[in-house]
């Protein structure tokens, strides 16, 4: 059986990307002949996956945005000719643009999944949800990364064929964090979505030396988050680090003794799962069923105070970082990526009931 | 064993059987059964029917050997023969959506509920249109214990949007009664208080389509025995409550008969004869004898009054109320006004009470009066007609004029006192597609009412010039339909090239290839308020500092399609025509509230002033909702946008701290105050505001100016007071302007109209603040401009929590600050209202806080420095060189 996954552009570095290759990996292990297609080159490819089982096509010659007749009549014949090629399966398409753009291509071998990357929340703010409404219905499946928000699209996109899926963890460290550095980590692109501002600020209320926050990360906020570290009287104990090598992830949770997660919107980020598997507690806003389902500390959105309170909690007792960082461990475990796999192919089995 | 069986039901209707069977066949759930259940057709059914079982081993075939004439028999045939765990029907003119079997089964497995029911949508053929029944039942996905936790699930009594665990059907004996038309009905009571618990789902699970002759049992709603076999299964219904020990249910029951099962027949009655009407009435009447007058005195007024009239055997009468069922809801021919009820017609009786609706208590220019043609004839390309005009609640005063409206063209009419009303003959000819009007205008102040004109639902159309004149719905409102034409080749031509060349996207590429080669003018400026949608504002303020200075500038404004009020003596520019990006790029001078088109650069060496619209508490700029999600792109966008700014005006410090930094802007900026609020700084109230918004001498105003919710523009969900309940508690002395955000569309419903005055597209809102004695807001701007009237302010803030933590963010603790009352239900406001002078009083110190906070450099004349140092200069000079013109940044 074939899985096909196409991506609008599958090489830059970012979420959907690393849950894809994770994915694509983890199939073709199982014997499937799975393909991973981007429909754009990316500016900067970042290789998931040292040795891939499936095959990779980019059919686009040029970046995301927009083509030119020509070349996209091109690609759409690149594009073709990889989904002609393959036996009968599935073709996971990965976020709404790509669902508008190539479920009309699609050969009737291939039954039509597509995948929502974020929260309802996020959808409903954008032009994602219009796009979810039009174009999702008619699917095989309609993927959602948590139960609250499968259900939350059913009921405002009218969905008759939603289903949830989490993110995969693609490791799983054998060691945990020892918590006693005192350090809170943030991780994740410096961008507004992120809302770092707010994650400063609840440090700042929270937190008295010698307790450093560390953000993990680059981008074009960096100017105003430095800014508002001053203002907010803690900029020798913030520390931005800029991007580190996922390779050196393991190493930096191992130094962690909190995370805080303080996004504007989340779906199910593979931070907090990351986090959870080397037993490090975290604090999240309540932004999404996907956040919810990785079980950190809650605080409700936006609400920087109640934030704080929950990252002093944990900063002012070992123990309770133990016993929070245990837990969530234990909860980890089943976004390991066996067992994921294992939801993916009932899921397969489901549509082909 | 298959998965799930479907039951198509069928009779003499062999072309559609195919489609309901295939529906079934190509469902996303392939291990399933389809059964045709054929009630003995005489066509050729059985050769389809054998035909698509042979092509397919899931189909069987089941015939009747003689006609049972309803759907029950042979339903309870499949539910004999079905051989899976779980089964749904289908009738053979319908058909299933591709998913709705395995999403029923998957739903019906998770909840181990005894059944399953979702959304049914009518399909109409002629158009494809779909209209779902009722969306609010199926809205949310749940599971239903006991349908007293949800009567109005008793509206859903189809069998076919269902899937059924069939040993549930069994073990309980639920079979469809076979010898009434309405079986669903009564088997859906049935199975409402059998089951242990049920699931709704919110997706469209069942196409139900409407061909275009109605040729179905269920719809032949013109054959009298078709309205016994409803009441039979009503009758029958309350039967099986009875027998289930669940006379709790009765009225709920009754109730869907009165909203539903009794509608199909009253809202067509204007169009059967007097004779069908009696008999209807005397078939009906027994059965609604037994309901309680409780339970009638729910419905909405008019079908109560309808009720009432059947009952009363007043079927002359009936008729008449019918035709305010439906479409413009026309007024009652007569009605009676005692100790401030009102009541339908001329009785003092109360079933007749219909004050609820509030129809005698409106302002002039939304009364209601009520047109009926007695004649109309056509001859000589015109339409000729005698109308007798009813005006039942004594609106029109002594001294008006009136006029007969169709499109553009008005003729003025004489409407002549007789009887109980008056009579016009009117003479035109139909130019125009719409609803004709007449309307009455009142000599002493000029306001106009209007109503549309009822015809003869059985009038034959009139053709004049291809124009047809025909009533319309059910309610017969007199239409004119214009012929359709189609324009000259030349003219397609035309139209199809404008298409490709008047994108966005050629309209910015030919911008900025203007701004390359055609110099600025340095005395032309282009002037913009809000988007476009008004004269208002800031810019107005300037403009007409400007006008008043005599600085030889011209100005052009930029309007959004369809707005007025603009001044004559300016240009004007439609946004976004050719017009206007040619003025774009030939202006010198760009000055607005909100934002020029944002993807437009400014030309090199145009000066770009930004007044901003307002200032308050809500989070702005890269702090706000719509730049905070997952994409880059629109901050991006932002950014170069305000990086077009030469200056800014900023009215506060409070405005510099908040507003400057999260816009990420660094130019000059003016600390003036603010041009928009010199006026309420003056106080020149403007005449005449009172009168045009019509409210009676005596009463005192309060301006309800919510702000919009960002995740439910154009919604009408920013309005949250119970309007109703305010307006019942305080009509007597209060008037509201409700003045929605421009990206907020909201209706004042009917019978609060009283009491709410809907201002949302009044031109100037400097001049309601002006004519308001308090201000109820929530967390609008409009706040801060208020405090320099020092009138009361409230604010009803019930979603407080959700607007500052998730909806949108705030930068000030509103509670801890507010000049007034926040509350958050409608009796705290009314309340609140009613002792205002003293909860005013209380309020003084944060009052004056919060004035000194926003306001303090509010001097009325901020209009006129801004123009010397803006304007008046040089005008090749930059802006300044200076980062803050006056005062602090």
């Amino acid at each position: 059986m074939s899985i096909v996954f196409t991506c609008m552009d599958a090489d830059t570095l970012g979420g959907i990307q690393q849950v894809t290759h994770t994915l694509a990996q983890g199939l073709a292990e199982r014997g499937h002949d799975v393909h991973v297609v981007g429909l754009h080159r990316a500016d900067k490819p970042f290789r998931y996956v040292a040795q891939p089982l499936y095959k990779h096509h980019v059919v686009g010659r040029g970046p995301i945005g927009p083509e030119r007749r020509l070349a996209r009549r091109q690609s759409d014949h690149r594009l073709r000719e990889v989904l002609d090629g393959v036996s009968p399966g599935f073709a996971v398409m990965t976020s709404p643009g790509v669902v508008a753009r190539i479920s009309p291509m699609l050969p009737p071998s291939l039954r039509p999944i597509g995948q929502y990357h974020g929260s309802y929340e996020h959808a409903r703010g954008s032009w994602h949800l219009g796009s979810i409404r039009k174009h999702y219905p008619p699917l095989d499946q309609a993927v959602f990364l948590s139960e609250d928000d499968a259900w939350l699209f059913t009921e405002h996109a009218l969905l008759p064929n939603s289903w949830a899926l989490p993110n995969p963890l693609a490791g799983w460290p054998a060691a945990i964090s020892p918590l006693s550095t005192p350090r809170v980590l943030g991780v994740g692109r410096l961008e507004g979505v992120k809302r770092f501002d707010r994650l400063i600020s609840a440090f700042a209320l929270a937190s008295e030396p010698p307790w450093e926050l560390h953000l993990l990360g680059d981008g074009a906020e960096i100017g105003r988050l430095r800014a508002h570290a001053i203002n907010e009287g803690v900029s020798g104990r913030v520390v931005f680090r800029g991007r580190v090598p996922s390779s050196e992830m393991s190493a930096e949770y191992m130094k962690a003794s909190v995370l805080g997660l303080t996004s504007e919107h989340e779906g199910l980020p593979v931070v907090l799962l990351e986090a959870a598997a080397h037993g490090v507690p975290a604090v999240a806003f309540d932004v999404s069923g996907g956040v919810r389902s990785a079980g950190p500390v809650l605080a409700p959105p936006g609400d920087v105070p109640r934030f704080a309170e929950a990252l002093a909690v944990l900063m002012a007792s070992e123990d309770e970082r133990r016993r929070v960082g245990a837990a969530a461990r234990r909860r980890a475990a089943d976004f390991r990526l066996d067992h994921v796999l294992d939801l993916w192919e009932s899921m397969f089995a489901h549509i082909r009931r | 064993m298959p998965e799930c069986t479907v039951v198509v039901i069928t009779y003499n209707d062999a072309p559609r059987l195919p489609r309901a069977v295939r529906s079934v066949l190509g469902q996303t759930l392939h291990d399933l059964e389809v059964i045709i259940c054929d009630d003995a057709s005489t066509d050729e059914t059985p050769t389809v029917a054998a035909e698509l079982a042979r092509s397919d081993p899931r189909v069987r075939y089941l015939r009747r050997r003689v006609n049972s004439g309803g759907c029950g028999a042979p339903r309870n045939d499949g539910i004999d023969a079905a051989a899976s765990p779980y089964i749904m029907f289908l009738d053979s003119d319908d058909n299933l959506p591709r998913h709705a079997v395995k999403s029923m089964l998957h739903e019906i497995e998770r909840t181990g509920a005894d059944f399953v029911s979702g959304q049914i949508a009518r399909v109409y053929e002629a158009t494809g249109r779909q209209a779902r029944y009722y969306p609010s039942l199926f809205a949310r996905r749940r599971v239903v214990e006991d349908i007293a936790d949800e009567p109005d699930l008793f509206l859903d009594s189809f069998s076919t949007n269902k899937l059924y665990d069939v040993g549930f059907l069994r073990r309980e004996a639920l079979r469809f009664p076979e010898d009434i038309h309405y079986e669903d009905h009564v088997f859906a009571t049935e199975l409402y208080v059998t089951a242990r618990r049920f699931a709704v789902v919110p997706w469209v699970i069942y196409h139900w389509r409407r061909a275009q002759e109605n040729t179905s049992i269920s719809l032949s709603i013109t054959d009298m025995d078709n309205v016994r076999h409803r009441i039979a299964a009503a009758q029958r219904s309350d039967k099986v409550l009875r027998d289930h020990g669940r006379e709790d249910l009765l009225p709920e029951r009754q109730r869907r008969f009165l909203r539903q099962d009794l509608r199909v027949y009253l809202n067509p009655l204007p169009s059967r004869d007097l004779m069908w009407a009696k008999e209807f009435a005397s078939i009906v009447r027994p059965y609604l004898a037994t309901i309680p007058h409780e339970v009638i005195d729910r419905l909405e007024p008019i079908a109560g009054v309808c009720c009432h009239l059947i009952l009363d055997e007043r079927i002359d009468d009936l008729r008449v109320a019918a035709r305010s069922l439906t479409g413009a809801g026309a007024p009652p021919r007569t009605a009676l006004r005692e100790d401030g009820r009102t009541y339908w017609g001329t009785t003092l009786s109360p079933g007749m009470d219909i004050t609820r609706l509030r129809m005698a208590e409106l302002p002039f220019s939304a009364t209601r009066l009520r047109h009926e043609i007695t004649e109309i004839t056509a001859s000589g390309g015109r339409v000729t007609m005698i109308v007798h005009t009813y005006d039942p609640f004594g609106v029109l005063p002594t001294e008006w004029t009136a006029y007969f409206r169709n499109g553009r063209s008005r003729v003025p009419i004489q409407p002549k006192p007789s009887g109980d009303g008056y009579v016009s003959e009117i003479t035109f000819i139909p130019s125009a597609k719409g609803d004709p009007r007449i309307g009455f205008t009142r000599l002493s102040d000029g306001h106009t009412t209007s109503d549309r004109l009822l015809v003869d639902p059985l009038m034959k159309p009139l053709d004049i010039g291809g124009y047809l004149v025909a009533p319309a719905g059910a309610s017969a409102v007199l239409r004119v339909t214009a012929p359709v034409t189609r324009p000259s080749l030349l003219r397609r031509a035309r139209r199809a090239v404008l298409r490709r060349v008047s994108t966005p996207k050629t309209k910015l590429a030919v911008y900025k290839a203007l701004i390359k080669v055609v110099p600025p003018r340095k005395d032309l400026a282009l002037f913009e308020s809000d988007c476009g949608k008004g004269y208002t504002g800031s810019p107005r303020a300037i403009y007409e500092e400007l006008r008043r200075q005599g600085l030889p500038i011209g100005v052009i404004w930029s309007v959004a399609k369809g707005r007025k009020n603009f001044p004559d003596d300016a240009g004007r520019v439609r946004r976004m025509s050719w017009r206007h990006i040619w003025t774009m790029a030939r202006a010198g001078i760009w000055v607005d509230s909100h934002g020029f088109p944002l993807d437009y650069p400014k030309p090199p060496g145009t000066r770009y002033l930004q007044t901003w619209h307002g200032q308050g508490i809500k989070s702005i700029g890269f702090d706000a909702p719509d730049l905070r999600a997952d994409f880059p792109a629109p901050r991006e966008q932002w950014r170069r946008a305000v990086a077009r700014w030469d200056a800014l005006i900023s009215p506060s410090a409070e405005f510099s701290r908040l507003f400057v930094p999260s816009n990420g802007y660094t130019g000059p900026i003016f600390r003036y105050g603010t041009p928009r609020c010199d006026a309420l700084v003056r106080g020149d109230a403007v005449p005449f505001v009172r009168e045009k918004l019509e409210i009676p001498p005596g009463k005192r105003v309060l301006l309800y100016a919510p702000t919009y919710r960002d995740t439910a523009k154009n919604s009408g969900k920013s309005v949250r007071v119970d309007l109703e309940m305010m307006a019942e508690a305080l009509a007597d002395e209060w008037v509201m302007i409700l003045r929605t955000h421009p990206v907020e569309r909201y209706k004042v419903p009917q019978h609060v109209r009283h009491f709410v005055r809907p201002a949302g597209s009044y031109p100037e809102i400097n001049d309601l603040i002006l004519a308001s004695d308090a201000l109820l807001t929530d967390y609008s701007s409009v706040m801060c401009d208020y405090t320099l009237t020092g009138r009361p302010m409230l604010f009803f803030i019930d979603d407080w929590d959700e607007y500052r933590l998730g909806e949108r963010g705030v930068y000030h603790d509103l509670p801890a600050i507010a000049p007034g009352p926040c509350l958050t239900t409608t009796q705290d406001l009314i309340d609140c209202l009613h002792a205002l002078p003293s909860v005013h009083a209380s309020f003084a110190d944060k009052y004056a806080a919060f004035r000194n906070l926003w306001c303090h450099e509010e001097r009325g004349n901020a209009a006129a420095r801004i123009v010397e140092d803006f304007f008046a200069v040089p005008l090749e000079a930059p802006v300044t060189d200076k980062t803050v013109v006056w005062g602090a940044p």
